[in-house]
């Protein structure tokens, strides 16, 4: 059984009866290979779709899920389960909690750094002391605002006033090996990682090297640490954040610090992160504010357009493949014929941008580029219809879809480049409600741009680097 | 991936019920357990297939049975209907799985087990009527149905399924607006199964409850037979545990009671 991938979150969705030898045959040594690989924030088990399950059953998954926090120091635990469910958990595992346990993949979400559920009003509840704190803490982290009850009493006042807040928790804890990793939140085109304490080597092994390449890959220009509770940090930490530097000027990125004062760190080490094109400003609000300083520093994807590389014969030459993925899964989830109009090799060109939604894919490995969709909204909906089951106008409901098809393209390309022993991986897709936000990221960039019609709907694929 | 026209075209090639079959069922009915045997006893693949089944350790007989007559005169006239629509099943089933990773021994086994758990929950419901016990019979065909559709797009399926909890009902749903259910109620009216076999089966789906209460509660246990069933590393390691979607809510008021019948150890 595969993991399904949704905002950073990676969860199986088990059915049935869940005993020791159930749980071994759901999972197998592949997929735990294949869920290390994903390198998302959270691994979880959802105990929806189970009628019955057993501490051994529930050990077995937590013995599999280990192995994926090891390698990523991913949080792993179990979701979407009722009280019932919630208390035989408990009392199967008493005090010895080492997985989280969230009632639904909604507030499992509030602790991943995904792109959603950011400044949420949260209310939170539980009956230990430290399990209330280490959720405002975290929850605080991840961006959002929490509001702690103290008592049940209270909780149960606090909920009535439904309207107050975005989410309620409740039947929920934090593993207590569940920590460790650097979070990370994204907040308009700037990715905010929250950093903490004495800094030293192991900022190598609980920052998430990979998810900052993909965000690099999916566009990202502006990564800011938040640094308000660093102490100090030593010369370890100052050579990994000058490496991350150079790595990051590569792709026109910048690096920015907010809240670390030149009193926490000796002025040397300033220095050499200065040096290394580092920027420091003291108050996140101040900057994230300051629109004007922001696309300067890059948080505006236009700056991509400086990144102009040529498609090289590598790519010419496995275009056969990145078409034949992209047509087939279009007919795929459509059973729409497709026809092919035109192929260019230039600049995208989009003749018209009105009711038309587009994505883009990011593809790294033994060959490296981007790739440009763009649909008339009409095909994108039907396209989408598989994936959300009914026909629906609603906007946020098909961009979420939209992101789950273009990547299930991604998927395809990938696995039809590996059949020519070609590696790559994919980054998360990028989805654009208008195609002029679409422009800022792709114009000007040179690529082969070829035309196609499904049912007589305009479509446009455009492969880049 | 999948058009109503390849549904119909599906459909449309599936055999008739061989004669010899219609025969036995028809004389079963009438109770005529002996004569029934005689002519199963003549379709020599019926007769190997019984003895097969009859003789696989979940029916528990101590001896090897042998002779058609002694197979319907232990299983019963409900129990050798159920048997005789089990072996119909097999003829619609492939030689060689793509889909699942399963085998004709592991999809007897499935039969077999599902049969015997099933008569076991019957006789708790004190449930006697005939077509309502060769209904599970009919059970195993959407797994039939799904590898039949799906095999050749098995790469393109499982990558949906990394995206979207997706099962394989609700993908030929929105495709086709046809579901497994509905193509299995095509094949039970082909041939010609009391209509009260596919009544049931729809119900079991866990999507499509019935108004009628003893369909409805038969749907329900068959339901949750089938996940539990499914739930067994034999069968999960062929990827049938995900295959349709488990209708928690719909099993609930039933889980306790289930438990105890099958001797579920907590």
């Amino acid at each position: 059984m595969r993991a399904i991938v949704k905002n950073g979150i990676a969860v199986f969705y088990p059915q049935g009866f869940l005993d020791g030898s159930s749980a071994e045959s759901m999972i197998s040594i592949d997929d735990i290979k294949a869920t290390e690989g994903l390198k998302t924030d959270l691994v979880l088990v959802s105990l929806q779709k189970v009628i019955f399950f057993n501490k051994n059953g529930l050990e077995t998954f937590v013995r599999m899920l280990t192995k994926v926090r090891k390698a990523n120091h991913s949080k792993i635990g179990f979701c979407d389960y009722d009280l019932k469910k919630f208390n035989s958990i408990m009392n199967f595992f008493k005090d010895e909690l080492s997985f989280s346990l969230f009632n639904s993949l909604d507030t499992a979400s509030l602790f991943a750094s995904s792109f959603k559920n950011q400044k949420k009003n949260v209310l939170v509840f539980n009956e230990s002391k430290s399990q209330r704190s280490v959720m405002a803490i975290d929850l605080h982290n991840y961006g959002h605002n929490p509001i702690i009850a103290q008592t049940q009493k209270e909780f149960d006042e606090k909920k009535k006033n439904t309207k107050a807040y975005d989410v309620i928790i409740e039947n929920t804890h934090i593993g207590s090996m569940e920590n460790g990793s650097i979070s990370a939140r994204v907040s308009g085109n700037a990715i905010i990682y929250n950093i903490a304490s004495f800094l030293d080597a192991s900022i190598t092994n609980s920052f998430n090297i990979y998810y900052h390449n993909n965000s690099l890959k999916a566009g990202f220009r502006l990564f800011i640490f938040e640094a308000y509770q660093v102490v100090n940090m030593n010369v370890h930490a100052v050579n990994f954040f000058s490496k991350l530097a150079s790595s990051a000027a590569e792709y026109n990125a910048t690096i920015c610090f907010v809240g670390l004062s030149t009193e926490k760190t000796t002025k040397k080490f300033h220095e050499t992160l200065e040096d290394s094109g580092i920027m420091f400003f003291e108050q996140l609000d101040t900057l994230l504010d300051d629109k004007k300083l922001l696309a300067e520093l890059g948080a505006s994807t236009s700056t991509n357009a400086k990144d102009k590389r040529s498609l090289n014969k590598a790519m010419i030459t496995q275009l056969p493949n990145f078409i034949e993925a992209t047509v087939d899964t279009i007919k795929m989830m459509t059973n729409a014929e497709a026809k092919k109009e035109s192929a260019s090799i230039y600049t995208i060109k989009i003749q018209e941008t009105e009711n038309k939604i587009a994505s883009s894919i990011g593809f790294y490995g033994d060959i490296d580029g981007m790739i440009v969709l763009i649909f008339p909204k009409n095909i994108a909906k039907k396209a989408c219809e598989l994936l959300i089951g009914e026909e629906t106008d609603d906007k946020e409901l098909i961009m979420d879809a939209l992101g789950e098809f273009v990547n299930i393209i991604g998927g395809k390309i990938k696995s039809l480049l590996a059949d020519n022993n070609i590696r790559i991986k994919i980054t998360l897709p990028r989805t654009y409600d208008e195609v002029s936000e679409l422009l800022t990221v792709a114009d000007n960039r040179k690529g082969v741009q070829v035309d196609l019609t499904f049912d007589n709907d305009h479509f446009s694929f455009f492969l880049t680097r | 991936m999948i058009t109503i026209d390849e549904i119909d075209n599906f459909i449309d090639k599936i055999p008739p019920a061989p004669k010899a079959l219609k025969e036995t069922l028809a004389l079963l009915s009438e109770g005529e357990l002996m004569k029934a045997a005689k002519v199963a006893e003549q379709e020599i693949v019926l007769r190997t297939y019984l003895k097969n089944l009859v003789n696989k350790p979940v029916y528990g007989f101590q001896n090897e049975v042998n002779e058609v007559s002694q197979i319907f005169g232990i299983l019963g006239v409900a129990g050798s209907q159920q048997a005789v629509y089990n072996y119909m099943l097999t003829l619609l089933s492939p030689k060689k799985w793509v889909l699942f990773d399963l085998n004709e021994k592991i999809f007897y086994e499935l039969q077999a087990e599902l049969s015997v758990r099933y008569n076991k929950i019957l006789k708790h419901l004190k449930i006697t009527d005939k077509d309502i016990q060769s209904a599970i019979s009919l059970v195993p065909a959407s797994i039939i149905v799904a590898e039949a559709f799906f095999k050749n797009h098995k790469n393109d399926v499982e990558l949906i399924k990394t995206t979207s909890a997706l099962d394989y009902n609700t993908i030929l749903k929105r495709l086709s607006g046809m579901d497994l259910f509905d193509i299995c109620e095509r094949i039970s009216m082909k041939w010609e199964m009391p209509s009260k076999v596919s009544q049931v089966l729809q119900t079991a789906s866990g999507i499509k409850p019935s108004s009628k209460q003893e369909i409805n509660n038969v749907g329900k246990w068959i339901h949750l037979l089938l996940f539990y069933e499914l739930s067994q590393p034999i069968f999960i390691e062929a990827g049938l545990n995900d295959f349709i979607d488990f209708q928690v809510d719909f099993v609930q008021d039933i889980y306790e009671e289930f438990i105890k019948i099958m001797e579920v150890e907590r």
